[in-house]
């Protein structure tokens, strides 16, 4: 079981890998894009610590691979993280977001079978106004789910936003960029940045309201 | 295993079908999340600075035009290589067997980089950084260092290719330190900074990560708080049978062969022996191709399974100093150097 997660997942990252490595002649720029991260953390209480403290460095599947672990060693790795590496959670959410952890610990998830990037995108049509969401609903979300990087007010400077690299993006600036772009990142998240997927937790009307937050933010 | 940052297995059975590991199966292992995705060639410099006299900035064409260029076949393993087998079970990567290759590695010798930038009497320890940078400020920047007298040795390459290719992106691309018989870990990847130190390194990769107790078991009991740790530092000498899978079927009556490899940190493979029975009796096996001390040595062995019988195959590698592997799992709190017989189940119909 455990080698064939281990094929699969090989199988399914190298293919990504491979075919994006643009060049092997060394005369070229060698470049290659990472694949987004297969798994989230699934929703239960406690999932929005693990969604802002834990995927800022490493994806999910850090904490999904763990065999059963005891709450004390799971507060000891939270500590490491925090002592060591610098996660910014604070002391009084450790303990809820051990509850979580170990509501998740050995819980089987398997990684789609097909890369998510290549997943035809749910939203449908590039029209700008098309997108008619409630932003009251859209604060609400955003501060459940987005401040610990981007700040209260979206300027890219929540509690971490600036120290990670690249930093967490400022949201009022986002004037140019077409309401599907933004979309799709939420959704998707950001391969290769602290940036995750909202799509197992924000369904199609809350993205829409978290966009619609999102226009009303100003710099 | 993981993507971000990436952490990809060797399928076992890729140790059968070849004794180097090809490169775009190798496995990999990155700490940090934030690894270019854009390096040129052109403009890439290694630096050799600190204790030393003549400070070098050295690009690509440099070094594969001004030293002279060394090739070794070496076994690049991970000190948590088989972690998943632990019980009771750790932390960490939760790796098969698969967290090892083996390849030829060409380049310049470390030394020689080292002569030419003329180190000051002072020298003690030498420290490798390389483009992989932590997400988060407050995450410590990954780098390892060595003691002088192993960063001296003449097999200690600064490598640009791996089996005969520039080294894939995943793999270091376009620089990697290569330790033979050390564990991966000292074998920095994308390696563009080398240090020369007076005194011994106290980033935190060295002095708190990649830790085993002490003891010269390297064990301990679960729950038990370390005392004192030394590095990982060196392997220590495996065997895998490579062409059978546990609870395969084979057909019985007739003569079977076993493959399978060996390897140690480097003294090399005197013999490895075989066994059908979980290990009450052993056999003798043929030792193949000698590709060098620090390489996968393949072996083989023959014998005739009777129908209906389950035989329980395990191998056992004892290297040219009479060390061998252990009979029974070590067990240490973050799971490595594991190095104890391995059993494969198989049926015979
Ligand atoms: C500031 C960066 C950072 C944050 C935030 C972070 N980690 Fe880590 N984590 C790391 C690093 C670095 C490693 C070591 C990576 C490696 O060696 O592959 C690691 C490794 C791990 C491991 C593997 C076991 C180990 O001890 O190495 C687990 C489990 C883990 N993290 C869980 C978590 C959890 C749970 C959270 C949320 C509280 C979290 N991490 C947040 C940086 C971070
Ligand atoms: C763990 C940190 C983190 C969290 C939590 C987070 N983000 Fe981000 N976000 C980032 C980073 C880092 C980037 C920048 C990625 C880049 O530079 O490509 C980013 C980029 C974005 C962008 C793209 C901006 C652009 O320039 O195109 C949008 C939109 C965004 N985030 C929205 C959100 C929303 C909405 C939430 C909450 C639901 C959220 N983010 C939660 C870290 C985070």
């Amino acid at each position: 079981m455990r080698v064939s997660f281990f094929l699969s997942v090989w199988l399914l990252v190298t293919i990504i890998f491979c075919g994006q490595v643009v060049a092997k002649n060394p005369e070229e720029i060698l470049t290659f894009k990472l694949p987004s991260d297969p798994i989230s953390f699934q929703p239960a209480p406690g999932s929005q610590l693990a969604n802002n403290y834990c995927l800022i460095c490493h994806s999910a599947e850090y904490i999904y691979m763990q065999p059963p672990h005891p709450r004390e060693l799971w507060t000891e790795i939270v500590h490491k993280m925090k002592e060591s590496f610098g996660c910014p959670i604070p002391d009084e959410q450790i303990s809820p977001l051990v509850d979580y952890l170990l509501s998740q610990n050995s819980i089987q998830i398997s990684p789609p079978t097909h890369s998510v990037q290549s997943e035809a995108p749910e939203i449908i049509a590039d029209q700008p106004q098309s997108f008619p969401g409630d932003p009251r609903n859209g604060k609400v979300l955003y501060e459940r789910h987005c401040p610990t990087c981007h700040g209260a007010g979206g300027k890219g400077d929540g509690l971490i936003g600036q120290s990670l690299v690249p930093p967490a993006a400022n949201l009022t600036l986002l004037r140019e960029k077409s309401d599907t772009s933004i979309l799709d990142t939420i959704r998707n998240g950001r391969p290769g940045t602290a940036m995750p997927s909202w799509k197992d937790y924000l369904n199609h009307s809350e993205l829409n309201d978290l966009l619609s937050y999102i226009r009303t933010l100003s710099p | 295993m993981t993507t971000r940052p990436p952490q990809l297995e060797t399928p076992f059975s890729i140790f059968h079908e070849s004794i180097f590991t090809p490169n775009d199966a190798f496995f990999v292992r990155w700490h940090l999340a934030n690894i270019p995705q854009k390096i040129d060639p052109d403009t890439f410099r290694l630096t050799i600075r600190g204790r030393v006299n003549h400070p070098l900035s050295l690009n690509l064409h440099e070094l594969k035009t001004q030293f002279e260029q060394m090739e070794i076949a070496a076994v690049c393993q991970c000190a948590g290589n088989s972690r998943g087998f632990f019980q009771p079970r750790v932390p960490g990567g939760q790796w098969g067997n698969g967290a090892m290759g083996n390849a030829k590695w060409k380049g310049v010798r470390l030394r020689d980089l080292l002569q030419k930038a003329d180190m000051k009497e002072d020298a003690r320890h030498v420290r490798f950084d390389g483009l992989d940078q932590p997400v988060a400020e407050a995450t410590p920047d990954f780098q390892k260092s060595l003691g002088l007298n192993d960063a001296l040795h003449e097999e200690v390459l600064v490598a640009h290719s791996m089996n005969g290719e520039s080294l894939p992106m995943l793999n270091g691309f376009p620089l990697r330190l290569v330790v033979p018989g050390w564990f991966a870990t000292y074998w920095v990847k994308m390696l563009n900074d080398i240090e020369v130190l007076n005194e011994a390194d106290q980033n935190f990769w060295t002095t708190k990560a990649y830790r085993l107790p002490a003891d010269p078991c390297h064990c301990a009991r679960p729950g038990e708080m370390l005392t004192s740790t030394v590095p990982t530092g060196k392997m220590a000498v495996r065997s895998f049978i490579t062409n059978v899978e546990n609870d395969q079927t084979v057909t019985g009556g007739k003569v079977f062969d076993i493959k399978g490899i060996a390897f140690d940190q480097g003294y090399g493979i005197d013999r490895v022996l075989f066994s059908m029975d979980g290990g009450q009796q052993w056999q003798s096996t043929r030792l193949g191709t000698d590709y060098g001390d620090f390489s996968f040595r393949p072996w083989e062995a023959q014998f005739i399974p009777e129908t209906g019988r389950s035989y329980r195959l395990q191998s056992l590698a004892i290297n040219r100093i009479g060390e061998s592997q252990r009979f029974s799992p070590r067990w240490n709190p973050s799971g490595y150097l594991r190095n104890a017989i391995e059993t494969v189940t198989i049926h015979a119909i």
